[in-house]
């Protein structure tokens, strides 16, 4: 089969490798008719977070046809022909952590584990086609994908809902909605968004369905801005505005109630600050720039919350630690429990509350994938969402 | 205040005992031996932030002793289930990566497979010389078997009802014609292998398989590839120290 694989640091191939396998009594083998690239992926393109290895398969946000299903896997459950959104955590469904919803805390889908205790204390559950670290696991951009505790995971979508509608069940939707929920919104709140990627417009949106009246979403990509816009946010482009100030002054010297990191680890900016991190990350005395998470505690209201659904691999310097502290805020992060939100938002794509495609600017085939990540990562032609469509040929596009 | 004092220094202990336990050898061979194959500028942080995992842990090592080879996990099962998923001894095989296969002879006689250094098979036979149903099994190798070794497993219901606690504890006697291969098997690590035993048993208690990757497909590997397929387990049935200790020598 077709697999975009990790070759290096911004070296993405598309390889023939072998078709994938049952490994394991509860896997199945999905036949993928779609699947993205995310900001995520852009994180080991960049080369930031350690553990990739040459050769390895990416993606993590895929959705297809079941073929093949392990005799672990109960037919009511599962079964061959189903149609599926596939959650790009991978989790037992029998563990502590899944018993309390936490999927993505799984003690027993990272078959390394013990590299992520090293780094982290204990390790999170496995995740699609993202480090040996976490798993290990080959991901989703190729045309079929093994998919661990199948009879957990995977969503069934009825046939009149379109894949581009669908496939963003796989992370970027739940991974929005959950960011806002994190929010702790009430009525009447303010939320400030940073970040206008595909993560940070279905949080921007979210935040409205959860009852916010007003978010506004910072980011400097002129269309992300307006896409923004379109849902209702005020905006603010951090290279023309002192982020700070205008906070304040849209907020009467309050603060927003929540500030939500949307951006992550590779966060621009500019200033004095802003050149250490970048120089830190360079000599990788610091792997991760913590731009935003530093404005978002200095700009949260007293007593408000942190929302963190960006990316951190490691360690960062200077974090805001006095005023955290002093104003009481409450920080929430973690990658997303998917399979909390996958039923429910579908179920609002089904009522027609949200229609998920909207964030899609570019579907190619597999074969393209080395040019699209290079598009999606600079924003040139107005790139805001890939999709990639793994049978499909560039002659036939 | 002597109290606070007190409990100040034990909560420093813990912390330098974790900052120096021997499992974090390991992470430091990981991350030394990735960051090495690796000749960029984030595996050269990587290399010296293994290298300081390393002294760290090597520094305490000097005090470790036979304890070491215990471990811990709660897991979220009855012991009536846990007990019986390993008193069945030819389920061993299925977490325990080492042990090729436990053939069960009788109610207490075992015989044992285990793959040694060049995946080479090493044999002996066991007998169960404790046996407290839902409470506790110990074994060991018979007298006149060419491996000594000894081990056990107890199960403790948690007392607010969160699980049960399964506590291991396996030994290798040095001595005999063995005694090297066995010490090469086991690595310098024998803490790391049985944590990993543990963590696998949890795995396959819970959720009723152990999580792997082992033969799944891949893009072409390369140089840098292909030593890293080691060192994260995909090509070898050995635990990761193993693996890592393989590594070492090729490099
Ligand atoms: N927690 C999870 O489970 C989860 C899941 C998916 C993605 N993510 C993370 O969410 C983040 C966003 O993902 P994405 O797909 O939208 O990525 P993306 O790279 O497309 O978007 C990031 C956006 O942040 C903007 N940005 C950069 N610096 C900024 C700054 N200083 N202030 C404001 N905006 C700034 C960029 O211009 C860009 O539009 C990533 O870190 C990704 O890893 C987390
Ligand atoms: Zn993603
Ligand atoms: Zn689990």
């Amino acid at each position: 089969m077709k697999a975009v694989c990790w070759m290096g640091k911004e070296n993405m191939q598309v390889h023939n490798v072998p078709d994938p396998t049952i490994l394991n009594p509860r896997d199945a083998i999905i036949r993928i008719t779609s699947t993205c690239i995310c900001g995520s992926d852009l994180h080991l393109y960049n080369g930031f977070v350690p553990t990739m290895e040459q050769g390895d398969i990416m993606g993590h946000e895929f959705m297809g046809e079941v073929v093949e299903v392990g005799p672990g896997v109960s037919r009511d459950k599962l079964k061959v022909g189903d149609r599926v959104v596939v959650p790009f955590t991978i989790a037992c469904g029998n563990c502590t952590s899944c018993q309390d919803k936490l999927w993505s805390s799984c003690d027993n889908s990272n078959p390394n584990a013990w590299i992520a205790e090293k780094l982290m204390g204990y390790s999170p559950s496995g995740l699609f086609g993202y480090t040996h670290m976490l798993g290990g696991y080959a991901g989703g951009q190729a045309q079929y994908a093994r998919v661990p505790f199948a009879d957990i995971g995977p969503l069934k979508i009825p046939d009149g809902i379109s894949d581009e509608k669908a496939v963003f069940l796989s992370d970027i939707f739940p991974t929005g909605y959950m960011g806002a929920e994190n929010c702790n919104i009430r009525p009447g709140d303010t939320i400030a968004v940073w970040g206008c990627g595909p993560v940070g417009q279905f949080a921007i949106r979210s935040c409205f369905m959860l009852g916010a009246d007003r978010v506004i979403a910072i980011d400097r990509v002129p269309e992300r801005l307006e896409m923004a816009r379109e849902a209702g946010a005020e905006t603010l482009n951090f290279e023309e505005v002192d982020i700070l100030e205008a906070l304040r002054e849209m907020t009467g010297n309050q603060g927003p109630d929540a500030c939500m990191d949307v951006v992550g680890m590779e966060a621009s900016g500019h200033g004095l600050v802003f050149a250490m991190d970048k120089a830190k990350q360079f000599l990788h005395t610091q792997m991760d720039r913590p731009i935003v998470l530093r404005q978002a505690i200095l700009a949260c209201k007293k007593g408000g919350t942190v929302s963190v659904p960006g990316v951190y691999a490691s360690f960062i310097d200077k974090v805001p630690m006095g005023a955290y502290v002093n104003k009481g805020l409450t920080m929430k992060t973690g990658q997303t429990h998917m399979m909390r939100y996958m039923q429910p938002l579908l179920e609002r794509i089904q009522k027609g509350d949200i229609d998920p495609s909207f964030v899609i600017s570019h579907v190619v085939p597999i074969d393209q994938a080395p040019a699209a990540y290079r598009t999606f990562r600079d924003k040139q032609d107005d790139c805001t969402k890939v999709v990639l469509k793994p049978w499909e040929t560039a002659a036939a596009a | 205040m002597n109290s606070r004092n007190s409990s100040q220094a034990s909560s420093e202990r813990g912390l330098n005992d974790f900052l120096s336990s021997n499992s974090l050898l390991i992470g430091a061979a990981a991350l030394m031996a990735f960051g090495i194959t690796r000749r960029s500028k984030t595996s050269l942080a990587l290399a010296t932030a293994g290298g300081l995992l390393a002294a760290n842990a090597s520094r305490s090592r000097r005090q470790s002793n036979a304890s070491h080879t215990r471990a811990t996990f709660l897991v979220n099962s009855s012991p009536e289930k846990a007990y019986q998923l390993w008193r069945d001894f030819s389920n061993l095989a299925r977490f325990m990566r080492h042990v090729k296969s436990v053939q069960v002879l009788d109610e207490t006689n075992s015989e044992w497979v285990v793959l040694g250094p060049m995946e080479r098979e090493i044999r002996w036979y066991a007998e169960i010389i404790d046996d407290v149903k839902n409470e506790r099994i110990s074994w060991r190798s018979q007298p006149d078997s060419l491996v000594q070794t000894s081990g056990s497993v107890e199960f403790q219901p948690h007392r607010a009802g969160r699980g049960t606690f399964v506590t291991a504890t396996v030994r290798y006697t040095p001595g005999g014609a063995l005694s090297k291969a066995i010490a090469t098997m086991l690595g310098k690590h024998p803490q790391f292998m049985i944590r990993e035993d543990l963590r696998r048993f949890k795995a396959l208690l819970e959720a009723g398989e152990t999580p792997t990757t082992l033969g799944q497909p891949h893009g072409p590997r390369g140089v840098h590839g292909s030593v890293e397929q080691v060192l994260f387990r995909e090509t070898t049935n050995l635990a990761a120290p193993q693996a890592a200790h393989a590594y070492s020598k090729t490099a």
